[in-house]
């Protein structure tokens, strides 16, 4: 659905963006992480169009995004509106520009509000709105045209823990019909609902990790061998394992890289081992987003 | 197009939300009434103040005329003091929107660079004009009443090439407002440009052929009921397309 291709920027003569390339298929939802300045925000006002780059493509369904805008909902990190509109007007305005009749505005915008909790705020100023409430009426704005592709730029950093669990049931709700990226600094929020995760630092793209690449990666295993013929088994494994004998018959192996169990399954079988059982401890989301990140 | 007017029509509701059509309008019309009554009443108010003691008037000093008081009253009140208030008004028009996220949820509605600062350019040239208009009648209805009369299509006229020089004072701070993002540094920036503009202007009118202040030049002329060289017209209305593309090329590479 969304094809970027080599998408380089630059400002004041320092490259933001290096050759950045990555694909979102249809009703996928990716998680764009990063630390501070990594470039986050600066890739997705290039995939919006708020900002020009200078080399690379951005296509929607194989044709420019520019010419899909209507397709397109954004949210972004410092949500505002004119201070002095209504949130009513704040949508209106917004859905007009969007090139939505009359019509349609009269018949969702109630409906929308509803669905980010803002209801009975509807004829209230925004500068009388808190910043958890601009940030729904961001969201409000970002899906009132019901856009095919859906960006979240941090959509819950702002708010409180109960607001933070009513957007994040929106987003759920969202991506059932919408494609959606979502950049974010909480990593356990983009567990909930990515399917993939686009790890980016310095501008550059590092990791390209899928949810089951994430569950298959361990950091380390533990293994219980039968015994029962009483001959001590010699294991050998690959040198990128580290073994070592927690107790008669129970094995702990660890390693500096991820351990993918189907490796490490296959490498056991290689010993004739007779297996009893395998426990795991899982190498979660933060722990792949810290290893990668990290410049050591 | 449809865009040009849903944005210019969010800038008026802007400015009838914060009464800025109000303030600005009294504002012009104070500054309109000033000259005249200070041209017409000068010894009174000396007087008042304590007396022309020292202060020689010359009782035979001729009259002036009506389109020499409203000349007086472009070049000494809204030239200076109005044109400082007037840039100080729309300084923040685009910076604003920049800097709180506004035009970013803009531009990613299918808005083109063009259809927004076209928007904000005629918007607030509009609401300008407007204002300046209200000042600049009451200040024609004070002066035909207190000295003589002026054909008020002459005004009009006048009037006209006026708001072209105020045209292109708006298009030099929407073009600054697209690299700068201080609303001070713009509104400072344009009053001294502006000011330039001017003084380069009333050098000769060769000179101002080349220059936007050759719109202001213009319209002192049709007031002064001199030959008026329409030609004037062109170099203002270059910069304001070259203010435009500008402003259209760099407002998206920052």
């Amino acid at each position: 659905m969304i094809a970027i291709k080599r998408v380089n920027k630059a400002f004041r003569g320092k490259k933001i963006l290096k050759d950045i390339s990555f694909d979102i298929p249809e009703g996928e939802c990716i998680g764009l992480l990063g630390p501070n300045g990594a470039g986050k925000t600066t890739l997705i006002k290039c995939i919006t169009g708020i900002i020009n780059y200078e080399e690379g493509e951005i296509n929607f369904n194989g044709e420019n995004i520019l010419n899909f805008k209507n397709d397109i909902g954004y949210l972004s990190q410092n949500t505002d509106f004119k201070q002095w509109m209504t949130c009513e007007e704040s949508l209106r305005f917004f859905g007009s520009l969007s090139g939505l009749s009359k019509t349609y505005l009269n018949e969702n915008i109630n409906e929308v509000l509803k669905d980010v909790g803002l209801q009975d705020k509807n004829q209230y100023k925004v500068e009388e709105l808190s910043g958890g409430m601009k940030q729904r009426l961001g969201i409000a704005q970002a899906i009132l045209h019901r856009p095919k592709f859906l960006i979240l730029d941090e959509p819950v950093s702002a708010l409180d823990p109960v607001g933070r669990n009513e957007i994040k049931n929106l987003i759920k709700k969202l991506k059932e019909y919408t494609t959606v990226l979502i950049s974010t600094h909480i990593l356990d929020d983009a567990s909930e609902f990515c399917d993939r995760y686009i790890i980016i630092k310095k501008g550059e793209i590092i990791g390209n990790i899928t949810n089951q690449d994430e569950t298959v990666n361990y950091k380390q295993v533990y293994f219980q061998v039968d015994l029962s013929d009483s001959i001590k088994p010699e294991i050998n494994l690959n040198d990128s394992y580290d073994l070592q004998e927690v107790k008669a018959g129970e094995f702990l192996v660890t390693s500096r890289n991820s351990i993918k169990l189907t490796n490490l399954i296959a490498e056991l079988d290689k010993n004739n081992l007779n297996v009893n059982s395998i426990a795991y401890e899982k190498k979660d989301l933060e722990k792949i987003f810290l290893e990668l990140v990290s410049d050591v | 197009m449809r865009n040009i007017f849903i944005l210019g029509k969010v800038e008026l509701l802007e400015a009838i939300r914060n009464i800025k059509f109000v303030w600005l309008a009294i504002f012009f019309t104070i500054l309109g009434v000033t000259q005249p009554l200070i041209d017409k009443y000068m010894d009174v108010i000396i007087k008042s103040l304590g007396g022309i003691d020292g202060i020689m008037m010359d009782p035979n000093a001729p009259k002036p005329l009506a389109n020499e008081v409203l000349l007086a009253t472009f070049s000494g009140q809204f030239n200076q003091i109005g044109l400082i208030v007037l840039v100080i008004s729309f300084m923040g028009m685009i910076a604003t929107e920049k800097n709180s996220g506004v035009q970013g949820f803009i531009f990613t509605r299918p808005v083109s660079n063009l259809e927004y600062i076209v928007s904000k350019l005629f918007g607030n040239w509009f609401i300008s004009m407007v204002c300046i208009s209200v000042g600049s009648i009451v200040s024609y209805c004070y002066t035909i009443y207190l000295f003589d009369y002026y054909p008020f299509i002459n005004f009009l006229l006048f009037l006209l090439f006026y708001s072209l020089w105020i045209l292109f004072v708006i298009s030099i701070a929407v073009l600054l407002s697209t690299f700068i993002s201080s609303s001070i540094f713009i509104g400072i920036t344009t009053i001294i440009l502006a000011m330039i503009f001017m003084l380069l202007g009333g050098i000769n009118e060769t000179l101002a052929l080349f220059l936007p202040s050759g719109a202001l030049t213009l319209a002192e002329s049709q007031l002064q009921d001199t030959h008026s060289n329409y030609l004037l017209m062109i170099a203002p209305i270059i910069y304001i397309v070259i203010s435009l593309y500008a402003a259209k090329v760099i407002i998206k590479k920052i």
